[in-house]
């Protein structure tokens, strides 16, 4: 190695030691919110052990007590009852031998490993957070691992500020290029299959549907979904976001088969292609309707389930088309998706419906709920068609004393639907489409529940739309001859600002919108518009940062050039590289042109320079003494600065012990100088 | 062997690339920039970054490799600034015998708008030593360097390294300095007692010169005001008494250190010989001559002109046997 022979101080000063510590402190501290609490402690500890040795008061620990808290703290590990093969359980070792090192930090080397496995533990961060404090975070740890990368590189580093600063400042140069391989660097689709972080808990809509289901949903602010269109924006009252059917009814609780299945079955049960989807729906022609483009990034809900305005007839991403025109994920959703979607709300869905799919939107339990069969038979008796029978039951809901409320009573288990429709009259949409969905069934009219979100808030700063879990809603289908399945949306009927507006104006005199929560966004404007602005940064983030796959890559490929091809693509990589390149260059000074002469040497020039303006020109040959004796007889008036600038001038060059006169001597070669040009 | 050919032509092309000067600056065509273990340590991690990254098709990930990656480019251009525009003179050298290290004395600057740090300079295996310069942009610094061969010594080229300031990679350079030490031959007397045998046969018939300072005489009791370095311990450690030496000096006669009278076999060993008597010589601060093959130098006494007949000896056969 090139070392060789140039014998190295490789032990690490007490101060840089101190940096690496800090550094450690920095690159644990966030990890404790998802990794166990007792990794920091052991930390502290092991870094304050390195500290009394460093000090004197202790011994290196030998081998055996190395051997012994490894053991523990492995043990404590699997005790803590992680998964034995999960992220979670690798970072935790991860971090423990991390946190271990601290005793070990002697040597430059072991501050190198320590800086190293510091930068893995800051992408470990970023699989568990990827948010935009997070991310910032993540810089200021780079920064000061790069700082302690700068200080063990230093004798004495008792210059804490300079090192960060430096690092800083490397950090902001590397910047752009850090950008450009961003931007441009090829992206992989994965290698492997990898563990994922944090479990998997479901959060958000639930695959099935029981009375207060969804209101206890509707107590959520948390984000659901972004949703930016690409034309027009379609009204409110038409943002259904379609998300699962739910055919199958057990006198309580609506699920989608009779029988429970795990996610796997029902995707594979579910699961049609596009050009089957294409057939269903557009067998008539002239029935299409207005396509609407647009992205939808999804958060993580740790379920497959997709909302998107139904019919979708197109999907780019990694998700594919249900059988009763939903979409599903491919897989469940544990970090933000980005889907691109065409929909076409107006056409029309299955015209025609198989025998099967109407023995299911057509199924009621055996028993139960005598009342409202008993209410079904009388209603279709004296309505004239079916569309009059939905009607009648539609004009109930309105002209009876419903309540649209988030505080529903508790319905009778056995007949929640006859509790609900004749007795307490209070509910929520569940209840709303629940009961329309089986007076339906019970008068031979295929329906089904649809359940999802409607409506959502539009940013006006980033024009794009936040879907949040309390736009939870339930609505129903009705299959009807020649025009297939219709959705009916009987809350409407009871509290039409709920789909006009939103739920808190809805419940508004209730005042039961977001109470669990103390400190409310919703009331005052000018946090509105606050909150509206970090929402609309966040979804830049997530879109444009978090959301940069090799899909966008083409896409911003495509708008850049036109057409791809590799010549213009290495082009312009190579241009950037060099402008960047060029750029740090000039930042770092390197294109001056330094003079190297000495300064004595120069100052002598321009003494000979003025000597040359008064017409005495220096021989190559001539020794400074000489000139100086030349320059006397014909300038006797400077005799004594050019005696002195020639003295101190020799004397710089020849006596070289008198080196710490150095700044001295320079400074009255400057003088004299000066003097001499103001008396010409 | 084919490594050590092209370690020959490697050091041809260095040769070539880096011609003697009295003064040097590094520049771009001086300085070589090498990654060090570290980056490659940093390379294997940013490499198991980007897998994570891939796997879990993570972007804030993908950034900070290709961060960690674009610091190791920027690395090249910090440490290569630190190294530029870096003159080394050659200041002076001062001679040594065979054996000893030769030191040789350099100056070290930099622009004056320019700092630099932690810059090794040195030879492998021989010397070193780092140079920082903060406030002052020029520092002389001292570098010794062993010595096999009397003769004209020059040493090789001079190393000069930083990692500053991240030790991601080394900037480094070579100075070939055109200076160099005389290399005195190692004083050994050879030990035949034929103690007079340098000297000229004329010596004895000399007319003797009492208190001198050439040649001892013998002794006799101490005086006050003699010079303690008269005093002869050895009687002192006999008998208790105080007793100076006296000298005597050889008026009109000179003392020859002659080559050919020497009678040992081996040129290195009559030059040492010839070395260790110039020495003894002028520590009695007599008048000594030096006859050598192709050089003859008259006697004299003093510094200079010990330094003249050592650097004789020390370039005996210059250009001749190499």
């Amino acid at each position: 190695m090139f070392f060789k022979g140039f014998p190295q101080n490789n032990q690490i000063t007490y101060a840089g030691m101190l940096w690496l510590l800090a550094a450690q402190l920095v690159v644990m501290a966030p990890l404790a919110f998802y990794l166990p609490v007792w990794l920091i402690p052991v930390l502290l500890l092991s870094a304050g052990w390195r500290i009394r040795v460093m000090k004197g008061h202790h011994e290196q620990p030998g081998n055996l007590i190395k051997i012994i808290i490894s053991g523990l703290g492995v043990g404590a590990l699997f005790l803590s009852g992680m998964e034995l093969v999960s992220l979670d359980m690798i970072a935790s070792l991860l971090m423990l031998g991390f946190s271990y090192k601290a005793i070990e930090i002697i040597q430059r080397r072991d501050g190198v490993v320590v800086i190293l496995t510091g930068f893995i533990l800051i992408a470990v961060l970023f699989l568990y957070s990827q948010t935009i404090l997070t991310a910032l975070y993540g810089v200021f740890a780079l920064i000061v691992l790069s700082g302690a990368m700068i200080a063990i590189h230093q004798s004495s580093s008792h210059q804490i500020i300079k090192d960060l600063k430096l690092s800083s400042l490397m950090l902001m140069l590397c910047f752009p290029l850090m950008i450009v391989l961003f931007l441009f660097a090829p992206r992989l689709p994965p290698l492997w299959s990898v563990p994922v972080p944090g479990g998997s808990a479901k959060t958000g809509m639930s695959d099935m549907m029981s009375p207060g289901s969804i209101t206890s949903l509707s107590q959520s602010d948390e984000l659901a979904f972004n949703v930016k269109f690409l034309g027009a924006r379609p009204k409110q009252t038409e943002l259904y976001w379609y998300g699962i059917v739910l055919q199958h009814f057990d006198g309580n609780t609506w699920t989608q088969f009779a029988q429970q299945l795990d996610a796997k079955a029902v995707k594979s049960k579910l699961k049609t292609s596009q050009r089957q989807i294409h057939q269903r729906l557009f067998q008539q022609d002239g029935s299409k309707g207005v396509g609407l483009e647009y992205e939808v990034i999804y958060e993580k809900s740790g379920q497959p389930w997709l909302f998107a305005l139904s019919p979708v007839v197109s999907i780019k991403g990694d998700a594919f088309f249900g059988n009763d025109f939903r979409i599903i994920a491919n897989q469940d959703l544990l970090e933000p998706m980005l889907l691109s979607l065409v929909s076409y709300p107006q056409a029309l869905r299955d015209v025609q419906l198989p025998t099967a799919s109407r023995q299911l939107a057509l199924q009621l339990p055996e028993q139960g709920n005598e009342q409202s069969r008993l209410l079904a038979q009388q209603l279709v008796a004296t309505s004239t068609s079916k569309q009059d029978y939905i009607d009648n039951i539609l004009k109930r809901y309105q002209q009876q004393a419903f309540y649209y409320t988030l505080r529903p009573p508790l319905m009778d288990q056995n007949n929640s639907i006859d509790d609900f429709l004749f007795n307490q009259k209070k509910g929520f949409c569940e209840h709303y489409a629940g009961s329309f969905v089986f007076m339906m069934r019970a008068a031979g009219i295929p329906a089904r529940v649809i359940v999802g979100y409607q409506g959502g808030e539009w940013n006006n700063n980033g024009h794009f739309l936040s879907v949040r879990q309390y736009d939870a809603h339930a609505w129903a289908e009705v299959w009807l001859e020649n025009r297939g399945w219709i959705r009916f949306d009987p809350t409407a009927m009871v509290a039409p600002e709920r789909i006009e507006h939103n739920l808190q104006t809805a419940v508004d005199k209730e005042g039961s919108f977001l109470e669990a929560q103390t400190f409310s966004l919703s009331k005052n404007q000018w946090l509105i518009s606050l909150r509206q602005r970090i929402d609309s940064t966040q979804y830049a983030w997530r879109r444009f940062v978090l959301g940069y796959d090799s899909d966008s890559q083409t896409q911003l490929l495509k708008r850049l050039f036109g057409d791809l091809s590799v010549q213009k693509i290495a082009f312009l990589v190579g241009g950037l590289f060099a402008a960047i390149i060029l750029l740090w260059v000039v930042f770092l000074g390197l294109t001056k042109k330094h003079v190297s002469i000495a300064a004595e040497h120069r100052l002598y020039q321009h003494f000979c320079d003025f000597l040359e303006q008064q017409g005495i020109s220096r021989e190559p040959s001539q020794t400074p003494q000489a000139l100086s004796q030349i320059a006397i007889t014909k300038l006797p008036g400077l005799a004594t600065e050019i005696k002195a600038f020639t003295r101190v001038y020799s004397a710089l060059c020849y006596e070289p012990d008198q080196h710490h006169l150095h700044q001295q001597q320079i400074n009255s070669l400057k003088k004299l100088l000066k003097k001499m040009q103001r008396q010409r | 062997m084919p490594g050590a050919r092209w370690k020959t032509r490697l050091n041809l092309w260095l040769e070539k690339r880096f011609p003697d000067s009295r003064e040097i600056t590094l520049d771009i065509n001086r300085i070589f920039i090498i990654p060090t273990r570290i980056s490659a340590a940093l390379f294997i991690a940013i490499i198991v970054l980007s897998l994570i990254a891939i796997n879990f098709q993570n972007s804030l990930i993908y950034g900070l490799s290709f961060w960690l990656l674009s610091m190791i480019v920027m690395a090249i251009f910090y440490t290569y600034r630190n190294l530029s525009a870096l003159s080394i003179r050659a200041i002076q050298s001062s001679p040594c015998f065979m054996g000893e290290k030769a030191v040789f004395e350099l100056e070290i600057s930099c622009p004056e708008n320019q700092k630099k740090s932690a810059i090794t300079i040195g030879w492998k295996y021989e010397d070193m030593t780092v140079v920082d310069l903060q406030q002052h942009h020029s520092v002389h610094i001292k570098l010794s360097h062993s010595t096999k061969q009397r003769g004209r010594f020059k040493p090789e080229r001079l190393s000069i390294f930083s990692v500053y300031p991240i030790g991601l990679v080394v900037a480094w350079s070579y100075a070939a300095l055109d200076m160099h030490s005389i290399v005195y031959p190692a004083p050994v007397l050879y030990a035949t007692g034929e103690d007079g045998l340098g000297l000229d046969e004329i010596a004895e018939q000399g007319l003797e010169i009492s208190n001198g300072t050439t040649d001892f005489a013998g002794i006799r009791d101490y005086r006050d005001g003699d010079s303690p370095k008269l005093i002869h311990w050895g009687a002192y450690a006999k008998t208790g008494n105080l007793y100076s030496k006296t000298f005597v000096d050889y008026a009109d006669h000179d003392v020859w250190l002659e080559w050919d009278k020497l009678t040992m076999p081996g040129i290195e060993t009559k030059l040492s010989h010839l070395c260790a008597k110039v020495l003894q010589y002028h520590q009695q601060q007599q008048l000594y001559g030096l006859k050598i093959p192709g050089k003859t130098i008259q006697p004299m006494r003093g510094e200079a002109h010990k330094n003249t007949c050592l650097t004789a000896l020390a370039l005996f056969a210059e250009g001749k046997e190499k």
